[in-house]
């Protein structure tokens, strides 16, 4: 999913080198979701992988963004169907 | 092909063209590509619905009807979004009936405010910190995406829970490829109000600085 991430400087290490705040920081939020997602165009990873360089703000997006969305994967409980639920349904349809 | 009434939406997705398959056929495509996603279908039914007895109907009746008109699936093609796409139509169907919840009217309200100017001008992101986020139960997280309008949480049940593409999300909302990516981008912005609020009503630390 997404790009790999540790070939990017930390936020700690580069921290004096990058910017705090990020004036497009809506439109760069939406390319990190779609970077996240899968589904970035090769522009917009050409535009995440530059402002991860240089970009304070968007790396803490980043974080949280993924953070976020593994918290969603992984935190809620995924309900199973009910055996009899399954039952019902093929005898229904006779099969 | 209309199943339904008029003012309804269409539940079951257009093919090119419909297949005749024999009986032996339909009870294979069934066992073999149906039943095998059962559990992410009740999965978000439960999630739609959060009630476990309209989860259950939501998912008996989206089979039965898979099965009905199975002749409009085409065999090998992605299954889990042909029936994602009809559970998610009955619902919204069902849901009008009921008028249980407004979700139109919460969703344009919200769709409004997230496109409003003021709106653009707030950072949505900065004051949620990620060891506030880490910290939360299954539970709490799972208050917040309830919590959502029907709409929002549709999308990112789909993409971060059933990690559907963008293209599937579009083929199962019917709805373009842009306006998928869009309405994720608001639903998260939501999402994490709901998740600021929540944590700063149970005492989390959510001031970055």
């Amino acid at each position: 999913m997404g790009l790999d991430m540790q070939s990017s400087p930390s936020a700690t290490e580069n921290a004096k080198y990058q910017k705090e705040y990020c004036e497009h920081h809506e439109e760069c939020l939406k390319k990190i979701q779609a970077v996240l997602d899968g589904g970035a165009t090769e522009d917009e990873k050409e535009h995440f992988r530059n402002n991860m360089d240089h970009c304070l703000h968007c790396i803490k997006m980043y974080h949280l963004e993924k953070c976020v969305k593994e918290s969603l994967q992984s935190k809620i409980d995924k309900r199973l169907c009910p055996d009899n639920l399954v039952a019902t349904i093929k005898a229904k349809l006779n099969i | 092909m209309s199943v339904i009434m008029s003012e309804e939406i269409e539940e079951i997705p257009l093919a090119a063209s419909e297949t005749s398959y024999s009986d032996n056929e339909r009870n294979d495509i069934f066992k073999r590509e149906f039943m095998p996603h059962i559990n992410s279908m009740y999965n978000f039914a439960f999630r739609l619905t959060m009630d476990e007895d309209d989860a259950n109907d939501l998912v008996q009746d989206t089979y039965l009807k898979a099965f009905r008109f199975i002749s409009s699936f085409e065999r090998g093609t992605n299954a889990k979004a042909w029936l994602f796409r009809i559970l998610k139509n009955s619902f919204i169907n069902d849901y009008r009936k009921r008028s249980k919840e407004p979700s139109k009217v919460d969703y344009q309200e919200v769709e409004t405010t997230y496109n409003s100017e003021e709106a653009a001008e707030v950072d949505h992101t900065t004051d949620l910190r990620i060891e506030t986020v880490q910290d939360m139960i299954g539970d709490e997280v799972a208050t917040a995406l309830n919590s959502l309008p029907v709409d929002f949480r549709t999308v990112i049940i789909l993409c971060d829970i059933e990690g559907f593409t963008y293209e599937e999300m579009a083929k199962i909302l019917d709805i373009p490829i842009g306006t998928v990516r869009s309405r994720l981008h608001r639903a998260r912005n939501l999402l994490k109000d709901k998740l600021r609020t929540y944590a700063a009503s149970m005492g989390y630390d959510t001031d970055e600085h």
